[in-house]
């Protein structure tokens, strides 16, 4: 179990004559991510989602909040003994085309990590060999197949399977999983999808599932939780299935309204949430982060920002999940099937 | 209706694409025919290493050594026969008659100069005469995708956001009023909402101006928002190509069947979904004779180890596939 409370990060750009540019990436973020669960974050570029990701992984630092890590908070222990904890968080790249080394077999690139954790747990040599070929066979590939060759000798997604069998040697309790499949062939994405749920029944390991594309992350397995990130700070947060069936924040809605609808197979949800235009300028600090774009923006959205709860709207409506919306309103926006 | 009238037609026929590699002379695209309808939309979709983006270079005579356009004949009406033309005639040709929006903006763009810049460049090396004609078009246009001509013009690539930088190449390739438009994942590497918006535009402003447009993606759900036809590759051959609510609909070919089954849906069921076993054939590993899908296909007979599948054409829609080989009623579905 992994718990943050309001979770901070500040980039600061190199000055120039005008002074230091402060950019706030995470603006007090809480998360819990339990045990054998699937958690995905989900936003846009720049929205802070690989950033937090990262510091969950142990790979960044953060300006204030705590991080408590099956019961240890983190701030109280030194770097040194911060990396048993860490240990246990592996992380997944995006791009499996690089984040192999290219001059190393599979083999070698096995091999490496097992050594270490073999030390650690005080096995021997000949354990590390039987390991690579079970972690092979739990990722779904052959091993006499894959361990003499190099990565390019591999499909992106036998590479990502490669990858995945490395984070896994350090006997991992959690996958940080950050846009594991956009690189991969449409194909193929599903397979690395279904890996996934699967060592997390399998292993019991929980998934943290980082993507811009929130019909994946149906498919890292049910009694998932969503967050919809949105410039630095969760605008909604809930079980996957009733975010996307019945979103309440107006970003969220513009999120899905904006997923191609396949004509012919699906017609589209019947309120859709055009975002405004100003997509790339006019971004305020000022009260709601999303007012600017909002279509249903008030006076009060404007001055005031709205923070996580059950309901932050004059209209009172209860809902399962969290939202930061002053005027929260269910709206139907994604797709719907075309009978059989 | 005129913009059907002005704009062009393009014919591929028996087009075949070779690369030089270390096992000899491989096809990356090979004898596909294809026609794109005059004013409408076709999105090609494949995975990595199916020829779309050598097929979409082939409409510009622009395939590079290693690789060779080895036979076929890419006709554009008022152009002729493309792959005949060389030199200057080439060189007028891409840019004014036929548009290109590459795939990677942020590095199509040069960062050491103003878009304003390269504008102008573009206008000389096609002789336009009037060069703040050329700046009031590309303003204007620029507007019309909601952005402000003047300030982006000013702009180096680098101050341009993802979304921003695709729009000025979707500029350089209008602003000449090219009639032919081929884009090549126009929508990759983009925000969602984002994407949602730049398709819009490629819808608008292909409606606006009478084009002739190719859109080149592997995002099946890209493709669905701005096409009329779909057009699918596989192992640089065209499997199935038909109105796109029919090909999505009911998909004839297993190759489409099962591409269709592996997209992550919002909505359904998800045990239903699942990926297509095997991977992408690549250059050295597509079969010599044969159909190229036949090993990854549920389908598969006894014929389609030997005898490569022909294309039929039956109800407006092309399938290259035995087992789809017959014609059978027509489902007809309704459509939003």
């Amino acid at each position: 179990m992994i718990t943050g409370t309001a979770i901070t990060k500040t980039f600061k750009q190199r000055g120039n004559v005008l002074g230091k540019r402060e950019v706030p990436a995470l603006r007090g973020v809480d998360f819990a991510i339990p045990k054998g669960g699937a958690v995905s974050f989900i936003g846009e570029s720049g929205c802070g989602k690989t950033t937090l990701g990262r510091i969950i992984a142990g790979l960044e630092t953060y300006d204030s909040g705590e991080i408590v890590i099956d019961g240890t908070p983190m701030s109280s222990l030194t770097h040194r003994n911060r990396q048993p904890y860490y240990r246990r968080i592996q992380l997944i790249h995006q791009d499996p085309y690089s984040a192999l080394n290219p001059t190393r077999t599979i083999h070698q690139t096995l091999e490496a990590p097992l050594r270490l954790r073999a030390r650690q747990t005080g096995r021997s040599k000949a354990w590390c060999d039987v390991r690579a070929e079970e972690l092979l066979d739990l990722v779904g590939i052959d091993p006499g197949y894959v361990l003499p060759r190099y990565p390019h000798q591999l499909s992106g997604g036998m590479r990502q399977r490669v990858v995945i069998a490395r984070a896994l040697t350090m006997d991992p309790e959690m996958l940080v999983a950050d846009e594991a499949v956009s690189m991969i062939d449409v194909s193929l994405r599903l397979g690395i999808l279904g890996l996934l749920r699967d060592l997390r029944e399998r292993l019991g390991v929980s998934v943290l599932f980082i993507t811009h594309d929130i019909a994946t992350a149906r498919y890292v397995g049910d009694e998932g939780e969503l967050y919809v990130i949105y410039r630095g700070q969760v605008v909604e947060r809930g079980p996957t299935e009733t975010i996307i069936a019945d979103p309440v924040h107006p970003y969220t809605q513009s999120l899905l309204s904006a997923i191609p609808v396949l004509h012919g197979l699906e017609r589209p949800g019947a309120e859709q949430v055009v975002p405004t235009e100003a997509l790339d300028e006019g971004q305020t600090d000022e009260g709601c982060l999303f007012s600017r774009r909002c279509p249903f923006s008030t006076a009060r959205c404007e001055s005031e920002r709205p923070v996580l709860g059950h309901d932050g709207g004059e209209s009172g409506e209860a809902t399962v999940q969290l939202h930061a919306c002053f005027h929260p309103r269910r709206r139907s926006v994604i797709p719907q099937g075309v009978g059989a | 209706m005129t913009r059907d009238s002005a704009a062009p037609e393009v014919r591929v026929r028996d087009l075949t694409v070779v690369y030089k590699t270390p096992a000899g002379e491989l096809p990356a695209v090979s004898g596909v025919s294809l026609t794109l309808t005059p004013g409408t939309i076709t999105g090609v979709v494949g995975e990595s290493g199916s020829g779309k983006s050598t097929l979409a270079l082939s409409l510009l005579n622009a395939v590079q050594p290693p690789g060779r356009i080895a036979a076929g004949s890419v006709e554009i009406d008022g152009l002729g026969d493309v792959l005949h033309l060389g030199g200057e005639d080439l060189r007028r040709t891409r840019g004014r008659k036929v548009g290109y929006v590459f795939q990677a903006a942020q590095s199509s763009l040069n960062p050491l100069k103003t878009v304003g810049k390269q504008l102008l460049d573009l206008g000389r090396s096609h002789d336009v005469a009037d060069l703040r004609a050329l700046v009031a078009d590309a303003k204007a246009l620029l507007a019309r995708m909601g952005l402000d001509g003047a300030r982006v013009l000013d702009s180096h690539q680098h101050e341009l956001s993802g979304g921003m930088r695709q729009r000025v190449g979707i500029m350089l390739a209008l602003v000449l009023n090219a009639q032919v438009v081929v884009l090549d994942e126009p929508t990759t590497a983009l925000d969602m909402i984002t994407q949602a918006t730049i398709l819009r535009i490629i819808r608008e402003v292909h409606e606006e101006r009478a084009l002739t447009t190719l859109v080149i993606t592997h995002d099946v759900g890209a493709v669905a928002e701005v096409a009329d036809d779909l057009a699918v590759m596989y192992g640089g051959r065209v499997v199935e190509h038909g109105p796109i609510a029919e090909v999505l609909g009911t998909p004839r070919h297993p190759y489409t069947q099962g591409l269709i089954r592996a997209i992550p849906r919002l909505s359904g069921d998800i045990s239903l979904a699942r990926a297509l076993p095997g991977r992408p054939p690549t250059l050295g590993t597509l079969p010599v004779a044969g159909c190229v899908f036949r090993e990854r296909c549920d389908k598969r007979m006894e014929i389609c180890e030997t005898v490569e599948p022909e294309t039929v054409t039956y109800d407006g829609r092309t399938v290259a596939c035995h087992a789809a080989g017959r014609p059978a009623p027509v489902k007809r579905r309704e459509y939003a």
